[in-house]
């Protein structure tokens, strides 16, 4: 069985270092996008076995992209978190409507983001 | 004057009396420059000299009258004295005849004194006797005379036994002369009887004239009162009509219309008053509404402002929140030595540097919700939620902080709260923003948190034994940045604006919030809100 495959999708490289910091260590494989259409196009070709996706993403939104991959049936079913950006603003309610499987409030701790990964994909 | 006047609502026939030629005098009236005492007074005069006029001119009627009255019986009385002229012709012819049969002169004083009394009875008649007459009476006179010469010889031929001549001169003198006299006196008798006839006839005539023509004076006075009263009445009822209609249009916040009246008396000059109060009115109403619309400008412009302002709060949270998960992240896997073992040096300014990050996440967070409160956009979730989980979670999470400090720390909900509606997170934030800043400012003691259910609203309570607000202070403690001073923001730390937020948290939920405190003493901080909210927009 090949090695889970998480996909990042977040426009800022810092926050995506975190991530790939994090899993350097674990036995999932990373693959990352930087804008909301390429992150659809990512997740459509590669079909990953977990999404991370922040909401504020260029040229398509989060949860756009969310909806879009909600409506394709082939990525449908794939475990996806919604990054908002504050969980009292009424973003993770939009992230749920949207047909996120969870949401997380940023700024999270890696701790509790490691936690939740391990909830929806658990290692090898 | 005309418009102003017809802007009373009923057009009576009074008002249609008025635009016939009859409006003219009243507005003629109205526009003579005297004042209404005036007026009146020369209203009342002009009636008071038509019924001395009227008095008068009957005066007149009654001297006539009597005049005529006199002259009918200077009439009868001149009447009279022809009778007795006559009665005195006879007796002389009487006595004269007598002389005869007595064949003496005896009777012939008696004659004279008849001949006296004719002819003083023909001197009166004389003396007032229209020129006419007096023709006719000298006539008589010389009749009476010659008469008197027969009867002169008539004695001496008596006196001389001449009876036979004395016969004669009785027969042919005398008797003819007598005839002449009588038909002359009866001629007198007839004119003056024709002139009383005529007399009569004028009386009456002159009665007839004169009652009618004070009767036709009676009701052109009458006629004349009744439409000077009319006149001056409506001289001064027109404007007050006006003024009626005009004070209506005022009552209605109808400024800055005028009355126009002809009255050149008081009513003119309260028309002039009026119409300077009216300008008066327009001129305040008028800079009055220019101000409400400056105020409803700057109200908008202000309004607009505090919004952009909120956005770009809203936004700028947003993207400081990006950054600070970068640094936040680091700094924790750091710690949590994903990058290695961290030296021991290290280890201190790395905690620093996430608790430092940590407080600034709170501050952006604290901006956040309230430039989304201010900006209108924030809404409630609304769902069940337990009160008692609420209470458990904001005691587990300060537990720790009350055991550092080492003050009692309880907490608890009365057992008989069924589950509660509202946007319990909210609800947990502003119990927690209460219990966090009583733990904040005691220092020793204790702090309590309780919930009660009374009639349909939930109260929350939190008690505490520290420092307290000053009285003063109590007012302005839910605004924002609001600490007591600013010393107590550095000791205490804190970003000054939970209250705020607690407080619109919990009037979005239709509730309120108050505080008692006494400043040493302690302060309790308590919410309330309906057990059921139906959550509501900022």
């Amino acid at each position: 069985m090949r090695d889970r495959t998480v996909l990042h999708i977040e426009d800022n490289e810092y926050n995506r270092k975190i991530v790939r910091q994090l899993l350097s260590r674990t036995s999932y494989r990373l693959l990352e996008a930087a804008d909301g259409e390429e992150g659809l196009a990512v997740a459509q070709r590669e079909l990953p076995d977990l999404i991370l996706m922040d909401v504020q993403l260029p040229k398509l939104s989060g949860l756009d992209a969310t909806r879009l991959l909600r409506a394709d049936p082939r990525t449908a079913k794939i475990p996806l978190v919604v990054v908002t950006s504050f969980a009292l603003s009424g973003d993770d309610r939009r992230a749920m409507d949207a047909g996120a499987s969870a949401y997380l409030a940023k700024p999270y701790s890696p701790r509790d983001l490691m936690a939740l990964i391990h909830r929806f994909l658990p290692e090898n | 004057m005309r418009e102003a006047w017809t802007t009373d609502r009923a057009a009576s026939p009074m008002m249609a009396l008025l635009a016939s030629p009859l409006g003219a005098p009243v507005r003629a009236v109205a526009r003579i420059r005297a004042s209404v005492h005036v007026k009146l007074l020369a209203g009342f005069l002009l009636i008071t000299l038509l019924f001395i006029a009227i008095t008068a001119v009957s005066l007149r009627t009654v001297t006539e009258t009597a005049r005529q009255t006199n002259l009918l019986d200077q009439a009868h009385v001149r009447v009279g004295w022809s009778r007795l002229i006559e009665h005195a012709l006879a007796m002389q012819m009487h006595f004269t005849s007598m002389a005869l049969l007595a064949q003496s002169e005896d009777s012939v004083s008696l004659i004279l004194r008849e001949n006296n009394r004719f002819n003083d009875t023909l001197a009166r008649l004389e003396t007032t006797a229209p020129p006419e007459e007096r023709a006719l009476i000298q006539a008589i006179r010389g009749a009476q005379d010659d008469a008197m010469a027969t009867v002169a010889d008539i004695a001496n031929a008596l006196r001389d036994r001449r009876t036979a001549d004395a016969m004669t001169a009785l027969r042919t003198r005398q008797e003819p002369i007598y005839q002449k006299i009588e038909s002359l006196v009866g001629s007198l008798v007839a004119a003056e009887e024709k002139r009383m006839a005529s007399l009569r006839t004028s009386i009456e005539a002159a009665q007839g004239r004169s009652l009618s023509q004070m009767a036709g004076f009676a009701v052109a006075v009458v006629a004349v009162a009744l439409i000077a009263g009319f006149v001056i009445s409506w001289s001064f009822i027109l404007p007050v009509r006006g003024f009626h209609g005009f004070l209506s249009q005022v009552a209605e916040g109808r400024f800055g219309g005028s009355i126009a009246v002809p009255n050149r008396d008081e009513f003119g000059e309260l028309a002039e008053r009026m119409n300077w109060m009216s300008g008066e009115l327009r001129r305040l109403d008028d800079e009055q509404r220019v101000a409400a619309a400056t105020l409803r400008g700057l109200n908008d412009r202000l309004e607009l402002a505090s919004r952009a302002k909120s956005e770009f709060l809203a936004n700028m949270s947003h993207e400081l929140r990006t950054p600070l998960n970068a640094i936040l992240g680091f700094t924790e896997i750091m710690l949590d030595e994903l990058y290695g073992e961290v030296p021991p040096n290290l280890r201190e300014p790395l905690v620093d540097i996430q608790t430092n990050g940590r407080h600034l996440l709170r501050l952006i967070n604290d901006v956040l919700d309230l430039s989304k409160i201010e900006a209108g956009r924030l809404e409630l979730g609304v769902e069940e939620y337990s009160v008692q989980e609420i209470v458990d979670v904001v005691h587990t999470s300060l537990k720790s902080l009350a055991i550092e400090k080492g003050l009692a720390f309880n907490a608890s909900a009365a057992p008989d709260i069924p589950p509660a509606r509202g946007d319990g997170r909210r609800i947990m934030q502003c119990l927690m923003n209460l219990a966090g800043n009583a733990l904040k400012f005691t220092h020793h003691g204790r702090v309590e948190i309780d919930v009660r259910l009374d009639g349909g609203w939930l109260t929350y309570r939190v008690s505490d034994t520290g420092i307290g607000i000053p009285k003063e202070e109590v007012e302005n403690i839910f605004a924002e940045f609001r600490q007591v001073d600013t010393t107590i923001t550095r000791e205490y730390g804190g970003t000054g604006l939970g209250l705020s937020i607690t407080k619109r948290l919990v009037e979005l939920h239709g509730g309120r919030i108050g505080v008692e405190s006494e400043i040493g003493k302690g302060s309790r901080f308590f919410f309330t809100v309906p057990l059921h909210a139906d959550g509501g927009h900022a």
